[in-house]
């Protein structure tokens, strides 16, 4: 926790959304944004942010959780072009997605407020 | 903090799906098309291949103008894998009620853009679309004037060699 403090003065990002198991960042001087989640801060610039949402949101959970093979409950989320790789199971997932479609309705709710309050002013 | 999304990219997600569809749709008709101008050519009618390869154009510089306004707009245009083309067709008549049903759902998915255009407010798609509403009111003539020939000459005899003939002739030229 210490350490995300540090870094979230040092790199002057703003909270997008916070779950109890992961926080999104936005970074405005360079245009992207940080996802700290199951245990790493990683950072997705626009193109990999919608890569990444794509992905998690294509992982049929319902079949996951109905899946009884013996296999292990993991998925991996890999993102074509992208520096990162997530290994998560299937709770993780779960709140991985919560977080994700968090982030995008404050994202979509900035949208609005950037189009009412200040480019409708200019 | 700063709207990057809109900074990056003019269309919204749903809209940049939707249009996706459309490149789909468009590249499928393409193809179908180009099926029927192959359908025609093997069965002696000279004059209909060459409408639908004019035809399966068309539809492929369609395909590629939406192409490039979602690559336009900052989006992401994906190129479709197009198959289950129909290669075979029962008569020369079910090749132009093909047509005629294909235009028609064109027709349909360029104003269920539209409708979307309208909820969203994205007057800047709506206006890249109105050529196309324009260009399915040519296409549906054409298309329905083509089949009506079939009701007009008639089949028998040298029928079938007189529509084939003046197929090639059907022009659009509403002003309004």
């Amino acid at each position: 926790m210490q350490a995300i403090q540090t870094i979230t003065h040092t790199l002057n990002i703003t909270e997008v959304f916070k779950t109890a198991s992961g926080t999104i960042f936005q970074s405005d001087s360079e245009n992207c944004w940080y996802i700290d989640f199951a245990g790493k801060l990683n950072r997705f610039d626009y193109r990999c942010l919608q890569k990444l949402r794509k992905a998690v949101y294509h992982i049929d959970i319902e079949g996951l959780l109905m899946n009884t093979n013996r296999s292990a409950d993991m998925e991996i989320v890999f993102i074509c072009a992208c520096d990162h790789t997530y290994i998560l199971t299937t709770l993780e997932i779960i709140a991985l997605k919560e977080l994700l479609q968090g982030t995008f309705t404050m994202l979509e709710l900035n949208h609005i407020i950037h189009d009412r309050l200040y480019r409708g002013a200019l | 903090m700063k709207d990057i999304m809109r900074i990056k990219c003019l269309i919204s997600t749903e809209m940049e799906s939707i249009l996706n569809q459309q490149i789909r749709k468009e590249a499928q008709s393409s193809s179908i098309y180009l099926a029927m101008a192959s359908w025609c050519d093997r069965n002696g009618f000279d004059g209909s291949s060459v409408y639908f390869f004019k035809q399966a154009d068309e539809e492929r510089q369609h395909q590629l103008k939406f192409f490039k306004y979602v690559l336009d707009m900052g989006a992401t245009a994906i190129s479709p894998d197009v198959s289950g083309i129909k290669i075979e067709y029962n008569s020369f008549r079910e090749v132009f009620e093909d047509a005629l049903d294909q235009e028609i759902s064109v027709t349909q998915s360029i104003k269920n853009i539209a409708s979307l255009c309208h909820k969203e407010q994205d007057y800047v798609t709506m206006e890249f679309l109105n050529w196309f509403l324009k260009e399915q009111r040519e296409e549906e003539y054409k298309a329905r004037r083509a089949l009506e020939l079939f009701e007009v000459i008639g089949e028998e005899g040298a029928g079938r060699w007189q529509i084939d003939k003046h197929v090639g002739d059907i022009k659009y030229d509403s002003e309004a």
